[in-house]
């Protein structure tokens, strides 16, 4: 009827508004307040509808709050209804106007309609001010004892509410017991289920504090109230179903019959609709047979059909969360799922989620009667147009062909992978050889022969070159063109942005150094030289530390670079089977997705105040290269170095054993410092033997670059982690700041920050963070004294477009601070900065 | 202890907030924000429903144009959140009458936010049943001021108790004519090789049913399932009777059926809600009559031609046909065009799918179609044509056909009035994920 009618239904609450319709709002409100004029709730409820679109986007109406208090005395409950809604969402930041509402809310907490007294009473306990916590407690046991059950059920979950804004009146008030008589009486389903609730989070809070707490919260798993709940149980609904069947599988039975009964009693839940209602029950069954181990087998043959219709029925996120339990359970026992391999075939309109999850339990199931079909139905899948999904699908070859016996045909067929020409299909499938390599060396020759064909120029990928590299190092004597492959690659030694391979082409160019050495010494040479330079510091330190060690002995170091090897029989499962029994405790809930236990997710010490998951994590925080696009702040920019320490040192790892030198040990990065030291003294003993190995290498580099002048020198292997860096620089006055120009040719220059971060580098000044787009650079460096546990920590703001470099300077020691910034100046100037 | 959802919202494919429900201040307020930043604004969002951020866990759903998330803080049951979602989305669907979606929620967000209220109460779900929540909640809703009978209003859970429970439905309906419809749908997924092996079939079925019945009626719906026929014969003390029966893999209930009837005499029975409800749903892997077969044959003749044939042959009974018939045949990106022949109905390319998309209306029973097509390439040097293929994939529906078999035997009705009641049955069978390797 009225123009206010048409617009709330048509103004949509995405459209955000001034200030002014809110005031505009708020003269009608008051116009309408006092007016008792027949139609008048209906111009209330316009109005009503567009205070509540307005929260709902989020404008603030909160200046209306008097006015919609005053309109709220109505007889219409739907107005009510949006006046409760109104008042819930504001009274926690208004709690003085808050109590205004208890006024009304109290009176109709009396209302003879039950309906309104349920509606005012779970108002009243939503306004979540603790100062109006007193006008709670009395409606919360007169709604206790309503003679309604709708009233009962509202203020059931009222004293949790209760609980919640102020634990002490909640236990004060005594409402627990009350609760727990009313559980075991009531007549209504939905309020036994609610006190349910209402008592196991206030016990399990309580618990933590008060041994009398932890005892009722265990009371709750008496035999009584279990068997009480369980004969009921069809009474309730699904929800509250799922809320005693959770609070059964805690249940210790006394014996196996009692087991047997329950099971008997909850086996036709197993053929619910409701798909949480059958995930529940499975628990129990799961949880109750876990010591009898034959049961327990037959339970697993039980649920299967009912979890292969949940899977395939409901939407992607519905069997997304019951896939999750059947992968968790098919981990446990793959065997008794062999049988069934084709349910986890994907279809081709699946999701990924849903794909990665059946790729990874048809891995897990493969045994020698299904292999052919399997590895058969996965390389279709490696033929997809998904790219994750095919790599998954390699990957998932690669994991069967090493828990097999007979990998013959499946090195096969993952040979074939390479002839296919892709590059992700090339790239994931050398990561798996490589690995196969490593189990079965038998199967060598044929690789070799398929490797050798790849052009390493077509692999972008770190880790698939790493592995190619790896063997290019590992089978140098068999593939004809490896030395000559690695000396390209070591030429190139400045394009290779992961460390990672840097570090596996050393130690490649070490082995083939000691298979065929004339072929080989060139290309050792060049990357030793780049490998000493080089700015990441892992990187630095194995170049050093096979320079030193040929230098020291070179039979030593072939014992050291290639000791016979055995192959690795089985490669580590990541998670531990504690951890994966924790999570099958908590079977039925988000650690069985996210695959590990809730202490993991829920507890603040595993995580910081804002940490991301793992897979989340890499938006934000991206290691690499990367960072020195990221427009941070610089925290952030700390943040992004202090994961660059994360490269492995997978190869020389433990799964190797050396037979009397303990190789894993002097290459690990945390201990090269201390063997280096050793090795340095005992150069001088070996100089006459080793001094033939330098001049072979014709490196020409001097282990200590350092061209400072006599009043500072620096310590060319300084160290400094980024939080210490970021805690120094907020707590050091700035003791320099200058401004310089920065010539043309520094301009240029910076089109590669990465060569300025090098060359500071050789003057042992290191970089700890950049960041900034051209034409804005921003570095951080750090520099230590050589003789004394002194740092200088830098800033440096270089601007391409106006050509100035700004510093700032920060010294533990004020005094050098002078030396060191022309220090400073005299490294920029020889890179050309200025 | 299946943590309570903190809060859940409603937002549109842009991310703007349509509804925001918040139980629980365990969570902060800009839960959205983040959904928004971390899920929808990246790539993230097609890979995972469930997803943490922060200390918070975002479970979430797309329905329509309509994004609904739950937020959650603790270890949640997420099977329990997911469902409480859908039977939600199917409460406000039974409100609005029909579509749900950002307009829908724009028209009634009132009503929404009354029923949010209502379905769940602090985090923990309530009462989720339409027929229950329909008594009280109205659209109207108003109150004629002083009621005089207010003991008569808002009461249904005290009438539950006395009427035994039967919380889906209401006492004192009356029909003039007494009807039921069934409708059997079945849909038939398919994977087959190249080589023309199955790889992995299955139906999966449900029994849609609408009463409009009086009083409150017992049904018995008779199957010509293998262990229901069998106890049958047993209970009767006679020998089964020949003729096809099927062996379902798991059946699942709606919860109006009497279960433990079910596991005990192996019959369904129960007291039907008022109007459409799914009755049950089955699985079943063996013995599936697959409604078509397919052969295709590629050929690539050089670098720019492709010769595809297909065929396509009905295997349901001569007198049946299916309808709406779809065949979609993938070809490369680097299409350019395709010439048709065709014994039945017709076919183009879809440059959008890169597929050759084959269409008929009617197809008969016992028949068979082909379709040749001669498909001209844009000759590139980069790509090996032979990389990829998807499978064919293929839609139709055939009614008055089970790919399973399955028949309704008897459906029976008592009411204590003993009226007479009609008994409307139907089937269809559609595709599923029918898909051939090619």
């Amino acid at each position: 009827m009225a123009p206010p009618a048409r617009s709330s239904q048509s103004s949509s609450p995405s459209q955000p508004s001034g200030k002014g319709e809110v005031s505009d709002l708020k003269s009608q409100l008051r116009q309408l307040a006092g007016s008792r004029a027949p139609g008048v709730d209906d111009s209330k409820r316009d109005l009503f509808k567009k205070v509540i679109s307005y929260m709902t986007i989020g404008i603030d109406v909160s200046s209306l709050f008097g006015e919609m208090v005053m309109c709220s005395a109505t007889s219409d409950v739907v107005l009510k209804k949006m006046c409760y809604l109104y008042v819930g969402n504001y009274a926690k930041v208004n709690p003085d106007l808050a109590l205004l509402t208890i006024n009304f809310l109290q009176r109709d907490c009396k209302d003879e309609d039950p309906m309104i007294r349920g509606l005012a009473l779970r108002s009243l306990s939503s306004l979540r001010v603790p100062n109006l916590v007193e006008y709670l407690v009395g409606p919360l046991g007169s709604g206790l004892k309503d003679s309604n059950s709708y009233v009962r059920m509202v203020a059931v979950i009222g004293v949790l509410k209760l609980y919640h804004i102020s634990s002490a009146t909640c236990m004060d008030a005594d409402f627990p017991s009350i609760l727990k008589n009313l559980m075991i009486n009531d007549c209504d389903t939905q309020v036994v289920a609610n006190c349910l609730s209402t008592l196991q989070e206030i016990w399990t809070a309580e618990g933590s504090n008060s041994e009398e707490a932890s005892r009722e919260r265990d009371a709750l798993l008496c035999k009584p109230l279990i068997y009480y709940l369980l004969n009921r149980i069809k009474e309730f609904s699904e929800w509250a179903q799922c809320l005693i069947l959770e609070l059964v599988a805690k249940y210790v039975p006394s014996g196996n019959n009692e087991i047997f009964d329950i099971m008997n009693l909850l086996e036709d839940r197993l053929q619910h609709a409701n798909g949480a209602l059958v995930l529940a029950t499975i628990k129990v069954f799961l949880q109750l047979t876990l010591l009898m181990t034959d049961v327990h087998q037959q339970v697993y043959e039980r649920i299967k059909a009912p979890l292969l219709t949940l899977v395939s029925s409901g939407s992607p996120e519905q069997s997304y969360a019951v896939l999750g339990h059947l992968h968790l359970l098919v981990m446990r026992a793959p065997m008794l799922f062999s049988s069934d391999y084709k349910h986890f075939y994907c279809q081709y309109n699946e999701p990924f989620y849903v794909k990665k999850l059946k790729l990874e339990m048809l891995t897990a199931i493969a045994n020698e009667s299904n292999t052919y079909e399997i590895v058969t139905e996965l390389c279709e899948y490696a033929a997809n147009v998904d790219v994750p999904i095919a790599r998954e699908s390699i990957r998932a070859v690669g994991k069967i062909a090493l828990q097999q016996y007979d990998v013959n045909a499946i090195v096969d067929r993952l040979l074939q992978f390479l002839e296919m020409e892709k590059d992700y299909v090339t790239a994931e499938t050398l990561v798996l050889v490589k690995d196969l390599l490593r189990k079965y060396p038998q199967w060598s020759h044929d690789c070799i022969a398929v490797v050798g064909n790849i052009s390493s120029k077509n692999i972008q990928e770190p880790k698939a070159k790493a592995a190619l590299i790896w063997m290019l190092g590992e089978y140098s004597q068999d593939m004809q063109d490896a030395p000559y492959i690695l000396e390209s690659l070591a030429e190139n030694w400045d394009d290779e942005h992961s460390p990672e391979v840097r570090l596996h082409l050393l130690t490649a160019l070490m082995k083939c150094f000691f298979k065929r050495p004339p072929e080989s010494q060139k290309a050792l040479g060049i990357a030793l030289a780049a490998g000493v330079a080089d700015f990441h510091q892992d990187v630095h330190d194995r170049a050093l530390f096979y320079y030193r060690l040929l230098r020291y002995n070179i039979s030593i170091a072939e014992r050291v670079v290639n000791p016979p090897k055995q192959a690795v029989s089985v490669f580590a499962d990541p998670q531990s089977s504690e951890i994966k029994d924790r999570i099958f405790d908590e079977f039925n809930s988000l650690s069985v997705l996210y695959q590990k236990p809730s202490y993991m997710f829920t507890d603040k010490e595993h995580r910081g105040p804002f940490e991301f998951s793992d897979e989340l994590g890499n938006l934000s925080i991206e290691p690499d290269v990367s960072a020195q696009h990221v427009e941070a702040d610089d925290e952030d920019l700390l943040l992004s170095t202090s994961e660059k320490g994360d490269v492995g040192f997978p190869l020389n790892g433990s799964s190797y054993s050396a037979p009397s030198y303990d190789s894993s040990k002097p290459l690990s990065a945390s201990n090269t410092s201390s063997d280096l030291a050793i090795l340095e003294t005992s150069v001088h003993h070996q100089a006459s033997a080793s001094l033939a190995i330098d001049d072979l290498l014709g490196l020409g580099l001097s282990t200590t670059p350092a061209p400072a002048p006599p009043t500072l020198s620096l310590n060319p292997k300084a160290i400094l982690d980024p939080g210490t860096f970021q805690q120094k620089w907020r707590q050091l006055p700035v003791s320099l700041s200058l401004e310089l120009n920065v010539s043309p040719r520094g301009v240029a220059a910076l089109t590669t920050p990465q060569a300025l971060i090098m060359h500071m580098q050789g003057n042992s000044i290191h970089c700890i963070a950049t960041g900034g787009q051209s034409p804005n650079f921003k570095f951080f460096f750090f520099a230590q004294k050589s003789e004394e546990l002194s740092n200088f920590l830098v800033e440096c703001i270089i601007s391409t477009s106006s050509s100035k470099a700004q510093m700032k300077i920060k010294a533990d020691d004020q005094n050098s601070s002078q030396a060191f910034s022309a220090l400073f100046v005299t490294a920029l100037s020889k890179f050309g900065m200025l | 202890m299946p943590v309570a959802a903190s809060a859940i919202y409603f937002l549109n494919l842009r991310g703007d907030v349509l509804i925001n429900r918040l139980y629980r201040d365990d969570v902060g307020g800009n839960m959205v924000d983040a959904f928004r930043m971390h899920i929808m604004q990246t790539k993230e969002l097609g890979t995972c429903p469930v997803r943490q951020i922060g200390g918070c866990s975002f479970l979430y759903m797309r329905i329509s144009n309509v994004y609904i998330v739950i937020v959650v803080s603790g270890n949640a049951n997420v099977a329990c959140a997911f469902k409480f979602v859908v039977e939600a989305v199917a409460l406000f669907k039974s409100y609005f009458g029909g579509a749900f979606d950002e307009d829908a929620i724009r028209n009634n967000f009132v009503l929404i936010y009354e029923l949010l209220d209502e379905i769940m109460d602090f985090g923990y779900p309530q009462n989720l049943s339409p027929e229950i929540l329909k008594l009280y909640i109205t659209q109207e809703g108003v109150r004629s001021p002083f009621s005089s009978k207010p003991s008569e209003r808002a009461v249904p859970n005290a009438t539950l108790q006395v009427t035994g429970a039967v919380g889906w439905r209401r006492e004192g309906l009356v029909y003039k004519k007494n009807e039921v419809f069934l409708d059997i749908v079945e849909s038939v997924n398919l994977l087959m090789s190249s080589k023309g092996t199955v790889l992995r079939c299955d139906v999966t079925g449900k029994i849609l049913m609408k009463c409009f019945l009086s009083g409150m009626p017992d049904l018995k719906l008779g199957l010509n399932d293998k262990i229901g026929l069998e106890k049958e014969a047993q209970l009767k003390s006679r020998p089964t009777k020949s003729g096809k029966t099927i062996e379902l893999d798991d059946v699942t209930f709606h919860q109006c059926v009497n279960l433990t009837r079910f596991n005990s005499e192996k019959t369904v029975s129960f007291v039907p809600p008022d109007g459409e409800f799914e009755l049950m749903k089955y699985r079943i892997t063996e013995g599936v009559n697959f409604p078509f077969r397919v052969f295709p044959t590629i050929k690539e003749l050089g670098r720019t031609r492709m010769e595809v044939n297909v065929k396509v042959k009905s295997a349901f009974g001569a007198k049946m046909f299916a309808l709406g018939v779809v065949i979609k045949v993938p070809v490369p990106k680097q299409t350019a065009k395709a010439n048709f022949q065709v014994t039945s109905g017709r076919a183009k390319y879809n440059a959008s799918v890169d597929c050759l998309v084959w269409k008929i209306r009617k197809f008969p029973g016992q028949t068979e179609a082909t379709m040749s097509a001669e498909v001209e390439l844009i000759s590139t040097m980069t790509e090996k044509m032979t990389s990829t293929k998807p499978p064919i994939q293929m839609e139709f529906q055939v009614p008055m056909f089970t790919a399973s078999g399955l028949r309704v035997r008897f459906l029976k009705v008592w009411e204590k009035s003993g009226y007479n009641t009609v008994e409307w049955v139907r089937y269809i069978t559609k595709a599923g994920s029918y898909e051939i390797r090619c």
